[in-house]
């Protein structure tokens, strides 16, 4: 196999080349490339640094077929998502769904969205064996959930201050996920963590579009769900549940107000922070244990909010 | 509306037999009824597949079961009673079906709204669909034929054989 070592001591003077490692043309085997191999894919060469990995629980989640690199023609960072057929069981709260890593979806959305600031941005290329490749820009900002966690006020301060602008960018990540669903297709991976927020400018961007499901009857409905959990997270500036909670306000709640699929999280905020206007507070309630009636579609969830947002 | 039309959603589940056994139960030998099975076609997802050939591979095998299920839902209410000519069924396909050649097709965004569809189409006065059981928070995330079809239809009678 052709050795990295003459294409890096040409493009990347920079790197140790004691550390060179491959020209890559295949990426089948993922798990076999790593730091100091170059990935010759659609034309350029990139040099890889990483592995990706995913941060939860305290936890570091490493995906092995999501190169962190370097573009040796121009120098710029690029993520190169390998192809990886992966299917597995999602748990949601109680529930398990079917799911399944899906390149070309991906690669379709990607497609779809191209020049849309709403999205990551990427290009598919085709490895030399004809495996799918996305190359992705880097996303120049900070996850969603650390951005609103770290915000230095009291959720008084954050709700009547920040959450006005906070819910003005929501609606916007809402009509993003409405644009791929008038399309026919679904996000699939709808986390607050999957959002991030730019450094300049401070656009939110939706990543991570790769999970397929199988739904028949409610082919959106695992977007409106995490497109709920992200509203009330953002509304709560965090994930309230009754171990953080005044002993008073536990001793007023009812299994109808927490969250239909997660049992310990509040949904019904109105009774931690009464100054929540009645007409959001209805709005998050469509995602409580206690709810009868369920949001069909992005529309009904924006044009409910639309309303409330009048309102702050 | 003609309450003697009655359209029965199906879908080849155990619910789906049961309220076809229960339309045959119910009518019997009565006279006057048309009774027709309807399958919307749900296409596997075609993600789930590496390639495009195992997907239609896929597809073909599932839409050969489902046909098959069909003519024996029909037999079955025939052995009921009714009379043969009474008896009848309509495959909608997915519009993404790579079989699909048929005028009307399924969009595959829900299948209470093509049922509905259906029924309105075909003056049908009666809908009858089984009915899994599923909690609140399933219905919530998997979405629900029987109640969506309880939602949406109008001027007929909807029979929930649960």
């Amino acid at each position: 196999m052709e050795s990295a070592a003459p294409l890096l001591a040409g493009l990347a003077p920079d790197f140790p080349l004691q550390h060179a490692g491959r020209v890559v043309t295949d990426t089948a085997q993922f798990m076999d490339i790593g730091y100091g191999d170059v990935i010759r894919v659609g034309g350029r060469h990139y040099l890889v640094l990483r592995d990706e990995a995913e941060r939860r629980f305290g936890l570091e989640d490493p995906k092995f077929w999501v190169k962190r690199c370097r573009c040796l023609e121009n120098g710029e960072r690029r993520i190169l998502k390998l192809e990886f057929f992966e299917e597995f069981p999602v748990r949601i709260g109680t529930f398990e769904a079917h799911c399944y890593r899906s390149p070309q979806k991906e690669s379709r959305i990607l497609e779809m969205v191209k020049g849309d600031p709403r999205f990551m941005q990427g290009e598919t290329c085709t490895d030399e064996a004809g495996h799918n490749v996305r190359v992705l820009e880097v996303v120049q900002g900070r996850r969603l959930d650390t951005f609103i966690e770290d915000l230095p006020v009291d959720h008084e301060t954050y709700f009547r201050e920040h959450f006005p602008a906070v819910l003005d960018k929501y609606l916007g990540a809402c009509e993003a996920l409405r644009f791929l669903h008038e399309r026919g297709e679904k996000h699939g991976d709808v986390r607050r963590d999957h959002i991030f927020v730019e450094y300049q400018g401070g656009g939110w961007r939706w990543i991570d579009f790769d999970y397929a499901f199988d739904f028949h009857e409610n082919p959106f409905g695992l977007d409106l769900f995490g497109l709920g959990n992200i509203l009330v997270f953002l509304t709560a500036k965090g994930t309230p549940t009754p171990l953080d909670m005044p002993a008073e306000v536990v001793a007023g709640l009812s299994p109808a107000d927490m969250s239909i699929v997660f049992g310990n999280r509040l949904v019904n905020l109105r009774k931690l922070h009464p100054y929540i206007p009645v007409e959001l507070n209805r709005v998050l309630l469509h995602f409580s244990a206690g709810s009868e009636v369920f949001y069909d579609s992005v529309e009904e969830l924006t044009g409910d909010l639309r309303a409330c947002r009048a309102l702050l | 509306m003609n309450e003697k039309r009655i359209l029965v959603a199906f879908d080849g589940s155990d619910n789906a037999l049961r309220a076809v056994d229960y339309v045959g139960r119910v009518l019997g030998a009565a006279p006057g009824f048309q009774v027709r099975l309807l399958y919307v076609e749900r296409l596997p997802e075609r993600d789930f597949f590496a390639t495009e050939a195992a997907w239609k591979e896929a597809c073909e095998t599932q839409a050969a079961g489902v046909r098959q299920a069909l003519a024996r839902a029909e037999a079955a209410l025939k052995a009921a009673g009714l009379p043969p000519d009474s008896v009848g069924s309509e495959y909608l396909p997915s519009c993404r079906s790579p079989q699909n050649q048929a005028p009307s097709c399924s969009l595959g965004t829900s299948i209470a709204r093509d049922v509905v569809r259906v029924m309105v189409e075909g003056g049908y006065g009666t809908v009858v669909i089984g009915r899994r059981g599923v909690s609140k928070a399933e219905e919530f995330l998997f979405g629900s034929v029987s109640t969506k079809v309880m939602h949406l239809a109008k001027d007929c009678a909807v029979w929930v054989v649960a």
